[in-house]
């Protein structure tokens, strides 16, 4: 699949106009409420450290490298898919898909121990934030994964194109961008 | 595989990995260096694996003055 599509135009980034435009209002949101929370978390410094703790900070980091290397396969399967390597560029979008799965994961057995021990949205203002932005983030991370699986099957039709491989693309790393100022500002920070 | 692509790979993972170490350390000094080195991971996915460094200008420089106001504004606070 090559494409003539000259990513120095301005109306033409990687990924399509479209999608940039809704990863520039996702990471509008994300970065709003991250810093709504790092206000909250000034006002009640106590809470917020305390809260932290309750958190384990290994999960959070492996759920990172789950995410990264997702995303490092996602651009090798780009790249073979460029030189019309298929079947390697669907070997590596099914790793991609193994480590979302991975990262759901964990996210599922930390959603659990949480809810296990109490620590249930409303319990304080630190873990009424830490659901609503991980909840939101594994929601899109299930929509990315929908995405990612129907691109595997719509490989080999020959009316799937490198732009809609790209755009996929672009939505997946967008995961990942939106985690990485996620996983520092709610596991690291306070 | 690209070089390219598997050295920002290992990097990006070293820096999550000293990050989270450092979250240990109760000084405030520590939190500047974990959200620069979390800025350095979002810059290292957007240039890289989103190949943003092909783009124009002004998607290269959108993103960056994202990240710098959000980040600020974090430190500010914080």
């Amino acid at each position: 699949m090559k494409t003539n599509i000259n990513y120095k135009n301005i109306y033409y980034p990687p990924g399509g106009i479209l999608l940039w435009i809704i990863i520039f209002l996702e990471l509008i949101t994300f970065g709003i409420a991250l810093i709504a929370m790092v206000y909250y978390g000034k006002e009640e410094p106590n809470i917020f450290h305390n809260s932290r703790l309750m958190l384990n900070t290994t999960y959070g980091m492996v759920n990172t490298i789950f995410l990264l290397t997702s995303g490092f396969f996602m651009a090798n399967a780009i790249n073979e898919l460029k030189v019309e390597a298929i079947q390697k560029s669907k070997k590596y979008l099914l790793i991609t898909i193994l480590f979302a799965f991975l990262f759901l994961g964990l996210k599922g057995i930390e959603y659990t121990g949480k809810i296990n021990e109490g620590l249930v949205m409303g319990y304080n203002t630190f873990f009424t934030f830490y659901w609503s932005l991980t909840l939101f983030h594994v929601i899109h991370v299930l929509v990315g994964l929908v995405i990612l699986i129907s691109v595997y099957f719509g490989l080999n039709k020959p009316k799937t194109t490198i732009e809609d491989v790209e755009a996929s693309a672009a939505f997946w790393h967008m995961c990942d961008l939106i985690w990485l100022l996620l996983f520092p500002v709610i596991y690291l920070i306070f | 595989m690209r070089s390219v692509s598997i050295i920002t790979w290992i990097v990006l993972l070293f820096l999550t990995i000293v990050s989270a170490m450092f979250s240990s350390v109760q000084e405030k000094y520590i939190i500047p260096i974990i959200m620069t080195l979390a800025a350095f991971k979002f810059i290292g996915v957007a240039f890289q694996f989103m190949e943003l460094k092909r783009a124009h200008f002004f998607w290269k420089s959108f993103i960056f003055i994202y990240l710098v106001i959000v980040i600020t504004l974090i430190l500010a606070i914080k």
